[in-house]
């Protein structure tokens, strides 16, 4: 009897320590994805900033295509309506939402150089998710602490990609998601007048 | 108790019935709650146009001529006329530590009229006002509205806004009043230039009100709501995305 609990006790622990290492395998896995990222944007925005417009775009671009799940972010930004959509349509509202993110990054790209970003905490959530928090910090102290919460999920491939950004408490796929839904419900789901008002905005 | 401290308590009774007698249920947050949105889309325009026409350039020409100093002894002193409100709500709110911080650091910044921070940011409080009084009461948050000049508020905020001001004019003398009066319009304008990016971004967007609305009411809900709500909200989050995932 105590042998059979002596292997219960052994196999329990053999799982324990595999799940543990695993977990926390994922969370500095997780980590390392988004410190990386960070500097390859810090790096880009230095080695970029005498390209041209378009050029810069690119290597943006292709830094982002690396390191975010765009299928994901597609998915979750026009709920129940990504299932009524063409394959067409869909393929049209992955470049247009990857353009806004492009735009956005862009836009701050300068000024990320000249701070530098600290992990504060990561954790496991559910199944498949993992947060990873920290702040960006101005080294003069002339701007407040800014929050960030990355929330990343495993690919196919086993590498991690980011799922949604949270700054200061204000989720992007949220905030894309009300706007999208919006127009797509006043225009009965209709893809095209979301794809038409998108690329306007360009 | 003076007459004007019980004419403020009873505003504040009314105040508090009115807003929960708004909600249907007795619900912390309700979803975005909107039944005004034509109307608050056609205010939303007004605000745009006076955005646009007046308070942008005016803003643009008081970044491009007013040095960078002088804007954050500006920045700086609207923020500490704005602190008592902060002190009266931190302690309504029983968050002593933040009375305690945001008193110290009033009168330490009242040397200098609130016009340089001595604290150079190291003393970090929470900004409280009467909608997270009137939050930390259970009191609904209500519709959302979009108010003409002022912007996006739900329901509660406005109340807690309007309050505030008159509490403020009931507690100071009249110069103190006059001079809130004249911070107005310089809040506006000092608020433009520091958010000018964003806000140009706005008006790009797909759909610029919703996208106001959306940002108003998540930071909103992040300021004044506990780590419970911030919890489930993220709880609620993380199911849609492993449905997602799958």
């Amino acid at each position: 009897m105590s042998k059979f609990l002596n292997y219960t006790l052994l196999i329990f622990l053999f799982f324990y320590v595999n799940i543990a290492k695993s977990f926390s395998d994922n969370l500095k896995m997780s980590e390392a994805t988004i410190q990386q990222m960070i500097i390859e944007a810090q790096k880009h925005a230095i080695s970029t900033i005498k390209l041209e417009p378009d050029e810069r775009s690119k290597k943006i671009t292709l830094l982002i295509k690396k390191y975010i799940n765009l299928d994901f972010m597609c998915k979750a930004t026009t709920g129940t309506f990504w299932k009524k959509a063409s394959e067409t349509q869909r393929e049209k509202y992955k470049t247009a939402l990857l353009n806004q993110i492009v735009l956005a990054i862009e836009e701050h790209l300068n000024t990320l150089a000249t701070l530098s970003y600290k992990p504060t905490k990561s954790e496991k959530r559910g199944k498949k998710l993992i947060y990873v928090r920290g702040i960006i910090e101005d080294p003069n102290k002339k701007k407040p602490n800014v929050n960030l919460l990355w929330k990343l999920a495993a690919n196919k491939n086993g590498s991690f990609l980011i799922l949604d950004l949270e700054i200061e408490g204000i989720s992007l796929v949220s905030s894309q998601k009300a706007e999208t839904v919006s127009v797509l419900r006043k225009n009965r789901g209709d893809f095209d007048i979301l794809l038409m008002k998108m690329s306007k905005d360009k | 108790m003076t007459k004007k401290y019980k004419f403020l308590f009873i505003k504040f009774i009314i105040a508090a019935f009115i807003l929960n007698g708004c909600s249907s249920s007795t619900k912390l947050v309700s979803e975005n709650k909107d039944p005004f949105e034509k109307m608050n889309r056609n205010v939303f325009q007004f605000n745009k146009y006076v955005d646009q026409k007046i308070i942008s350039p005016i803003s643009k020409t008081y970044v491009k001529k007013i040095p960078t100093k002088i804007r954050s002894s500006v920045s700086n002193h609207l923020e500490w006329m704005d602190t008592p409100s902060t002190i009266i709500n931190s302690a309504l709110q029983t968050d002593m530590e933040n009375t305690i911080l945001a008193s110290a650091k009033f009168l330490l910044n009242g040397l200098t009229l609130g016009f340089y921070d001595l604290d150079k940011g190291e003393t970090i409080i929470k900004k409280k006002d009467f909608g997270s009084t009137l939050a930390s009461l259970y009191v609904s948050e209500g519709p959302f509205l979009m108010v003409p000049f002022i912007g996006p508020k739900t329901t509660r905020d406005l109340t807690g806004t309007i309050l505030d001001r008159q509490n403020m004019s009931t507690l100071s003398p009249n110069s103190i009043d006059d001079l809130y009066l004249a911070e107005i319009p310089i809040n506006m304008i000092d608020k433009r230039s520091k958010m000018s990016k964003t806000i140009d971004n706005i008006y790009l967007s797909t759909d610029p009100y919703i996208k106001v609305r959306t940002i108003y009411l998540q930071n909103r809900r992040n300021e004044i709501y506990s780590k419970n709500y911030i919890e489930n909200k993220n709880n609620n989050l993380d199911a849609e995305f492993e449905k997602l995932l799958d």
